[in-house]
């Protein structure tokens, strides 16, 4: 295990009035892509906000670690540093705040990406040339106005930026149109070549992902993993949806 | 025995809404009446007719001298300039007892509030029923089970010239609202009368509301009524206030007092219907004081007066102390309705939210005016204040004044505010399921106010229901 | 140095009150309607000094009449600027207010038909007593205006600063105003939506901290039909600073059509802070939509999860809302001086490095200059 970049084990998690997740175990390795799938409200975004930490959801049970270090108690930002990435399915809009101050920001608290604002700015405009950003949004307040598309560019941006470890990428593709689409590939790949990363795809849209060569699948139902295996599962569930994971799951618990 | 003067029926197009319901009135021949204005004579002889402790009478005469000193503010609010005190009677008394038996009330008297259901209210639904007719409480009873749970509710007279009780009147009357408060806080030391007493011992909870009803008869009269309400720690009670009077072309004036006392872990909700004539000039003080984990929810429909300044203050000074306001005002035609509340949050962690509509028609001016304060020692206090608008033709007015004054750098405060009509396409489309176009709006206007109608007991929804139809059919009276 | 008219007499002061007062007021007690200041009075020893056009003396410019006559007197010389019809001009108008220098200024421009122009005005200084500006334009049909209105007094001076539009039919203005300092500021705007398809949007920051007054009143008046405004005030409030922000959307009888909206978002990290805030909105006229929202306090829990995931803790969350409000100033502020008085100021509050780091990211040569 130890070779493992993030290691879930038995973890259960959940709202206030809410057990969402049951029991989930999943490891991914350094540099490995996985994908998670599942039906609407089958959990996949709350396990990303789980490791991320968001304190909407308590854990009840189980571990998160992350390259060797227990994060299960630790705050967002503290994962972060880490080296966590999670891309939100809507980022928030943070009036006030333009672009430029926060990816200053951002990049100023991580020792290994400090640098002169030089050296910051020309690699600020290489990422937004790579991802046909405009230059004048980096003076706009952070995603204040910005389309759904614009959004997860922005996203991309800042992934492409702060290189994590590992990068959970929760619904990027849904709502884009072709082009927008395809700049997040786009994005993606880039990550993928450029710092190595790991991936965590949350989809139910197979898409966009065949550009990408896939490591491992997740199937995720009722806030629990139900299946896993190579990327031929993928198109499996492509032709039959996930109609025979929901009877397995149901029969299993009717026994 | 008087006979009813003016029982002309005014009948609107919905024949199951019935202006005449409010709109009655009866001779108050051989009643009481003190002369039109103020003085010091006025006051001494109030206070001896009632036969009040010494206390009582310097704070009358005291609360006069303020009320000639002070101004009325010059930069805000509707004008009152119609409003002359020499020719108000601030006492005018029916000549009876204070009965607690419906069939010891003078017959002209008991038919009003059995034309305003209140005794068929009392029967099915209420624990107690105080029934104010101008000046003097007329009526006042209670359930036995209630008062045997040690459920105090009198008048302040009554109160007064009991030994046990007067210590606490005097204890607890005229420390909430002071008499400096504003002009005609002043006048209500002055010259108040009738009222309701009522006092909610330790643990007990009331099953069902007490209420009070005052209906003022006669014309160029002044109603100035005190009621203050102590709910005991732990203790639960549901008071609601009913008032309306006939319309008149002269000036009437109603400044009353309500003083609520809510102590640790209690519960107090206060409802009114307010209906007065649009004659009425409405400037009633209400303030409520909230010790810790306790609640205090106010429920408030104004339709009636000419002129209205109503705030209900609440101070919650318990920690985890909270308050929920919920009002709805409808502003029609002659009506300039100054109305919203002040909460100030000064516990920690104490919550307040404020919900309130208004309606503007028929060139009625409706202002909805708040503040929240939030004191220094408030941590995590969180207020919202959410207040919407209506505005049903282009010669109505309809302002928006929150203030918000925030001391505490933990504490949270939301405020959101529309503004607008009615849409096309709501109309359009209830039209296109067979509604008429008047059915449509009145049937908008009722979901627009159904917060605040849910909020009331089954009758007064009803009632408030009834009153918003008869405003939309335009049977003004 | 015309402007300059105040002469040594700093025994004689006199008081201005009802400054900032709304249109609509409330309870008294509050003393949330009006504030004073103690200013020297003008002097005048025979000269006679240059005036705006008649035609700027109806523009309301929601200071209040005492404030705006007394920076009239005490300014001395006026300066009127037009830009002729069909105009694109680029360079900004830029009026500049020494408060070191206690300058007052007395600015007027026109903008004809169709027309564009940027203006841009700066308060800034260390030093000093009383200082004011006074901005009043007229935008005729058709024209696009842009104001950029900074405020970046030391912590020892007090500041007027007014500014009053009228726009005529399908003008548009466009405006930003940064508070970033003074000791006792006060900040009149007024805009006259009096044309139909008038458009008027406006972006307020404010950051006050110390002791700081800062004290606001936007008035928006909708008079034409299908006319529009949008405000969203954005601030911060350290330490003990006392901040009142009054807005008000008017919407005049006969503006069919017209929709309003006023936002603010206050960040309080100070203990001892005076957050006043008075929302109005006047309605005369049925077919309008006005809406206001204000959210009072700290981060909302959304941005602060958020900000977290991306490293930033809240400490750090708080300090880069700061920092934004500064690199927002410069990244607007498009005249040199002004600039440079942004980042005096950033100096001031938020030190040096933070200050230079921001020059440098913006690519804005840093002059050190510090109070």
């Amino acid at each position: 295990m130890s070779d493992q970049l993030l290691s879930v084990s038995g973890l259960s998690a959940g709202t206030e009035d809410k057990p969402i997740l049951h029991d989930i175990n999943l490891t991914v390795g350094a540099g490995e892509t996985h994908v998670l799938m599942g039906p609407n409200g089958a959990g996949k975004s709350t396990l990303g906000h789980v490791i991320m930490g968001d304190p909407i959801y308590q854990v009840t049970s189980g571990s998160i670690v992350f390259g060797g270090q227990d994060l299960t108690d630790k705050s967002p930002d503290k994962r972060s540093l880490a080296g966590i990435f999670l891309s939100y399915q809507a980022p928030v809009e943070v009036p006030g705040v333009p672009l430029y101050s926060f990816l200053r920001t951002i990049c100023q608290m991580r020792p290994e990406l400090k640098t002169t604002a030089r050296k910051f700015r020309q690699r600020v405009g290489e990422i937004a040339d790579q991802l046909d950003i405009n230059q004048n949004f980096l003076t706009r307040e952070l995603n204040v106005g910005f389309s759904g598309g614009e959004k997860k560019k922005i996203e991309m941006l800042q992934l492409l930026l702060l290189r994590p470890k590992l990068a959970i990428l929760d619904e990027t593709d849904s709502g884009l149109d072709v082009d927008a689409l395809s700049i997040v590939s786009r994005g993606i790949e880039a990550y993928r070549k450029e710092c190595d990363g790991a991936l965590l795809m949350i989809t139910h849209n197979t898409r966009i992902l065949e550009r990408l060569t896939v490591d491992r699948t997740h199937v995720m139902v009722h806030g629990s993993l139900v299946a896993d295996g190579p990327a031929s599962l993928i198109d499996d569930i492509d032709a039959h949806g996930f109609a025979r994971f929901e009877n397995a799951l149901e029969q299993k618990e009717q026994a | 025995m008087a006979d009813a003067t003016d029982t002309s029926r005014k009948r609107s197009q919905v024949a199951d809404v019935d202006r005449s319901l409010y709109d009655f009135k009866y001779s108050e021949e051989g009643y009481e009446r003190y002369a039109d204005g103020l003085s010091t004579d006025i006051v001494r002889a109030i206070s001896e007719k009632k036969d009040e402790p010494e206390w009582m009478l310097q704070l009358r005469l005291k609360a006069l001298a303020t009320y000639e000193e002070m101004e009325m503010p010059d930069n805000w609010g509707p004008s009152i300039e119609m409003l002359d005190l020499n020719h108000i009677s601030t006492y005018v008394s029916p000549q009876t007892k204070q009965a607690n038996s419906w069939d010891d009330v003078p017959e002209d008297i008991k038919n009003t509030f059995e034309r305003l259901g209140i005794p068929e209210a009392e029967r099915e639904s209420l624990a107690g029923v105080g029934a104010q007719y101008d000046s003097e409480i007329v009526y006042h009873n209670m359930r036995e089970e209630v008062a045997d749970q040690g459920v105090v509710y009198t008048t302040i007279e009554d109160a007064l010239h009991d030994p046990e009780l007067e210590p606490l009147v005097h204890q607890y009357f005229g420390t909430l609202i002071p008499m400096r408060d504003h002009k005609f806080a002043a006048l209500h030391y002055a010259v108040w009368s009738g009222g309701s007493f009522v006092y909610v011992p330790e643990g007990v909870t009331l099953p069902y509301p007490l209420q009070s009803y005052f209906r003022l008869n006669a014309q160029g009269a002044g109603q100035f009524e005190h009621t203050l309400i102590i709910v005991e720690p732990g203790a639960d009670l549901h008071f609601i206030e009913g008032c309306s009077a006939p319309k008149y072309y002269e000036a009437n004036l109603h400044a009353g007092a309500v003083e609520l006392f809510v102590k640790d872990h209690a519960r107090l909700r206060y409802s009114t219907i307010e209906n007065w004539s649009k004659n009425m000039f409405n400037l009633n003080t209400k303030r409520a004081t909230v010790g810790a984990d306790s609640q205090m929810e106010w429920v408030s429909g104004s339709f009636g007066s000419h002129v209205s300044y109503l705030y209900p203050t609440t101070f919650l000074q318990g920690a985890r102390s909270s308050c929920e306001f919920t009002g709805i005002t409808f502003a029609g035609a002659t009506q300039d309705l100054d109305t919203g509340c002040k909460v100030i949050l000064n516990g920690p962690d104490t919550t307040a939210s404020v919900d309130t509509k208004s309606i503007s028609k028929d060139g009625g001016i409706n202002t909805f005016r708040s503040s929240v304060v939030v004191g220094r020692h408030a941590d995590r206090a969180r207020a919202t204040v959410s207040c919407a608008s209506l505005m049903l033709d282009d010669i109505s007015r309809s302002d928006t004044i929150p203030a918000m004054d925030v001391r505490n750098g933990s504490a949270s405060v939301g405020h959101e505010a529309t503004i607008g009509r009615i849409s096309d396409d709501t109309i359009l489309y209830l039209m296109s399921r067979g509604c008429s176009e008047g059915e449509a709006r009145t049937m908008v206007v009722n979901g627009f106010a159904d917060p605040v109608s849910k909020e009331l007991p089954m009758e007064y929804a009803i009632e408030m229901n009834n009153l918003i139809k008869l405003e939309m059919e335009g049977a003004i009276g | 140095m015309a402007n300059q008219i105040i002469e040594a007499h700093q025994e004689q002061t006199s008081t201005i009150s009802r400054v900032n007062v709304p249109p609509a007021q409330t309870w008294n007690y509050l003393r949330i309607n009006d504030l004073s200041f103690e200013v020297p009075t003008p002097h005048f020893v025979g000269d006679v000094y240059a005036r705006l056009p008649r035609m700027f003396e109806g523009v309301e410019c929601g200071i209040g009449d005492e404030a705006a006559t007394w920076i009239v007197r005490a300014s001395g010389d006026a300066r009127f600027v037009e830009v002729k019809a069909g105009e694109q001009r680029e360079q900004p108008i830029y009026v500049d207010i020494d408060a070191s220098a206690t300058e007052v200024r007395d600015t007027g421009v026109l903008v004809r038909t169709g027309a564009s122009a940027t203006i841009v005005t700066c308060a800034h200084g260390c030093e000093g007593d009383t200082s004011a500006s006074l901005l009043r334009v007229v935008a005729e049909r058709d024209a696009r205006v842009t104001i950029i209105e900074l405020v970046a007094c030391g912590s020892g001076q007090q500041h007027l600063d007014a500014i009053g539009i009228d726009a005529a039919e399908g003008a548009r203005i466009d405006m930003r105003q940064y508070a970033l300092g003074g000791s006792r500021v006060a900040l009149g705007l007024a805009c006259s939506l009096a044309g139909t398809g008038a458009r008027f949007a406006l972006d307020s920051r404010y950051l006050a901290s110390g002791r700081d007054v800062l004290d606001v009143n936007h008035v928006v008046r909708q008079r034409g039909r299908v006319t529009r405004s949008d405000i969203v005030t954005t601030g911060i409030l350290a330490d003990a600073a006392r901040k009142t922000m009054r807005e008000t959307i008017d919407l005049v009888h006969g503006a069919k059509g017209a929709e309003g909206s006023e936002i603010e978002t206050v960040l309080v990290t100070g203990d001892e802070v005076v957050n006043k805030t008075l929302p109005v909105i006047l309605c005369d006229e049925e077919d309008v939509a006005g809406n206001h929202g204000a959210s009072i306090g700290a981060i909302s829990p959304e941005q602060l999860g958020f900000l977290s995931s991306r490293g930033l803790s809240d400490d750090v969350a708080e300090r880069l809302f700061a920092r934004a409000l500064f690199d927002d100033a410069l990244i607007h502020a498009d005249v040199a001086e002004a600039r440079q008085a942004v980042l005096a100021r950033a100096t001031e509050v938020l030190g040096i490095d933070v200050a230079r780091d921001i020059a440098e990211v913006l690519d804005i040569d840093f002059e050190e200059a510090s109070c």
